[in-house]
């Protein structure tokens, strides 16, 4: 899809060639008019066969009635776009491996001492999750509740404004990875490395995006609107406790890009269970995933946890 | 207004309202193009009819045998004697709206209170929980784009007509072209500009209500007062598809005007009440419960 770099007039934001209007604030996006220059009456005529057509209701466009040719008019189109950035793997497999062998190793106390070397890896896949980045100027107003203030009752309102701006926000549109999984590592990509096609081990998978254009630009905006909420819980509001934020927000400068963000997806079994991790595709050390649980050792500590409660009662007692 | 049709060259009598025209020779459907004006712009967007006059037909007709209970007996086999599609002419408005407001916000709290009460005979205070209400002032701004106002710009269809067919789904927008209105009736704009303009602000006014009562915090709020600053406005015209009916029910009396949305296919029409029926309705409602008084009233004697 042929993709026209364009602005909105009004909030800046980014326009595909296909926008009737800006989807952040509606703003018609222009077109050069076809002005008359003086009052004729026109027949409009099929290009196939030049008779005159007219709107049919039934096929919801132009038609021509002698050879039933429809006329294409310009709508709001909604595709489904792909990614055009890959960011390329920088951690091999064998460096993927070994990042598991780190990661099961570091057990904690209550797993299975055994873990590491008793547990086989399974599977590993190389894939390229999607997900979109975007940048935006957020005029934020909000008002909430908090404890600042506060005089009989436990609450004071309060209202205030912030200006924020918001450089190389993830979302993702991964159906395969959990939204845990994917905000953990969204956080150590370095999109800046991005290329055009993709580079990384064999075998790699892109998982393709499989959400609409508008469905898109949805989920951009809830993203943007969380993400401001946060920042003002975080740094605005007065006071330690606070209720009922709610934030108007007002969009500028929206610009956003599909990315494909490259992860390892391993499965291990230990014992007779599978268990995932996801390991990053750039940093070797971030490595999320599930492990087991030693049962023997937490009944052990349990048992030593009632002994030590059962000796004090009896010392108390005495 | 006369133009010659481009395909045999006959007069066209083109009223000054309109934007299409069919020559009554041979049938060619023309489209009229004049030199824009402020309070008459080429249609930006418009939207296509999706209903067919059958289903336009069928919608109304339901709509009046649901509503024909307390109508006139004729309503029912009410014909239709006029089905015209018409793109009437509407300004569809977008602004980034700035409203300063300040309101009275209630942030309630609980409070311990003594009171005495007679038990047994006996005076003893008690406690109890009561819960108040304490009113903090709070002054504040609230920035939002508003996106999807529309507003007629025809004389023919008053904006409480329109209103009641809305809403219109804008994701099908088409951007104006001459080949989407041929063959149909098509309007253009007649109401001036800076009245429609004017229009709209009042209508987000009233919505900017709403989203500011949603957006006051506390648990409750009152004197809600703010004053609404437009920005970045854009007004251009969007040609709405309606199906406009006149139903003939009775010789005597005038059609009864009914509107169907040409996309969405919601019904408004008007249809009038017979006062003969609500008349014999009130009498029946009197009778029965006369008859009732009258079969109990020996009974609640002898009680």
């Amino acid at each position: 899809m042929a993709s026209v770099e364009a602005q909105c007039q009004r909030c800046h934001s980014r326009l595909e060639a296909e926008d009737l209007r800006c989807p952040v604030c509606a703003l018609p996006t222009p077109k050069p008019p076809r002005a008359a220059a003086r009052e004729q009456a026109r027949v409009i005529r099929c290009s196939n066969c030049g008779a005159a057509i007219a709107y049919s209701v039934e096929a919801q466009a132009p038609k021509c009635a002698f050879c039933a040719s429809e006329m294409r008019t310009e709508t709001q189109e909604d595709p489904i776009d792909q990614a055009d950035r890959f960011v390329p793997f920088e951690v091999g497999t064998d460096q993927a491996h070994e990042a598991l062998k780190t990661f099961l190793g570091k057990g904690g106390f209550f797993r299975p001492q055994d873990l590491a070397s008793r547990a086989a890896v399974d599977s590993l896949q190389p894939l390229w999750w999607p997900g979109w980045k975007f940048d935006a100027q957020v005029e934020v107003t909000w008002t909430a509740d908090t404890d600042a203030g506060a005089h009989r009752s436990a609450w004071a309102p309060h209202s205030g404004a912030t200006h924020l701006e918001l450089h190389n926000i993830l979302v993702s549109a991964s159906r395969g990875l959990t939204l845990a999984e994917t905000q953990a590592l969204s956080s150590s990509y370095d999109i800046s490395k991005a290329k055009p096609k993709p580079e990384g081990p064999p075998g790699a998978q892109v998982e393709l995006f499989d959400v609409t254009r508008s469905g898109a630009r949805r989920q951009i905006l809830s993203a943007v609107e969380s993400t401001a909420r946060e920042h003002i819980a975080k740094a605005d509001l007065p006071g330690r406790r606070h209720r009922n934020l709610r934030a108007a927000v007002a969009l500028s400068g929206l610009d956003t890009a599909h990315y494909a963000l490259p992860a390892y997806v391993l499965a291990y079994r230990y014992g007779k269970k599978l268990y995932r991790v996801v390991v990053h595709g750039q940093d070797p050390s971030c490595v999320l995933g599930e492990k087991p649980v030693s049962w023997a050792k937490v009944a052990v500590a349990v048992l030593m946890a009632l002994a030590l409660v059962i000796v004090f009662l009896l010392i108390q007692a005495s | 207004m006369n133009l010659s049709c481009q395909s045999c060259g006959a007069q066209l009598v083109v009223a000054d309202t309109l934007r299409t025209a069919t020559c009554p020779y041979c049938a060619a459907p023309s489209v009229v193009e004049r030199p824009p004006t402020p309070d008459r712009p080429p249609p930006t967007f418009a939207l296509g009819f999706v209903q067919t006059p059958q289903k336009a037909r069928e919608l109304a007709r339901e709509t009046l045998l649901r509503r024909s209970f307390w109508a006139p007996s004729s309503v029912r086999n009410a014909s239709v004697e006029e089905l015209r599609g018409i793109y009437v002419p509407a300004w569809l408005y977008s602004a980034l709206a700035e409203s300063d407001f300040s309101a009275a916000i209630g942030e309630n709290y609980t409070e311990t209170e003594t009171y005495t009460t007679t038990e047994n005979g006996k005076t003893v205070t008690r406690t109890r929980q009561v819960t108040r209400t304490e009113w903090r002032p709070l002054q504040g701004r609230h920035t939002e784009y508003v996106p999807d106002v529309v507003v007629t710009a025809s004389s023919g269809l008053p904006n409480e007509e329109l209103e009641q067919i809305e809403p219109f789904d804008l994701r099908a927008l088409r951007r104006y072209d001459d080949a989407l209105v041929a063959g149909w009736i098509s309007e253009e704009p007649s109401l001036p500009q800076e009245q429609c303009l004017q229009q709209a602000r009042t209508e987000v006014t009233g919505l900017l209500r709403k989203r500011l009562s949603a957006f006051m915090p506390g648990d409750s709020h009152r004197n809600l007062q703010y004053s609404t600053q437009f920005h970045h406005e854009s007004l251009v015209v969007c040609l709405l598809p309606v199906w406009v009916m006149a139903l003939r029910h009775d010789p005597k009396s005038p059609p009864l005007h009914f509107l169907v949305n040409g996309q969405t296919g919601k019904v408004y029409g008007r249809v009038p009440v017979s006062w003969v029926k609500v008349a014999l309705a009130v009498l029946l409602v009197l009778l029965v419960l006369g008859g009732l008084y009258l079969l109990l009233s020996p009974i609640l004697k002898g009680m």
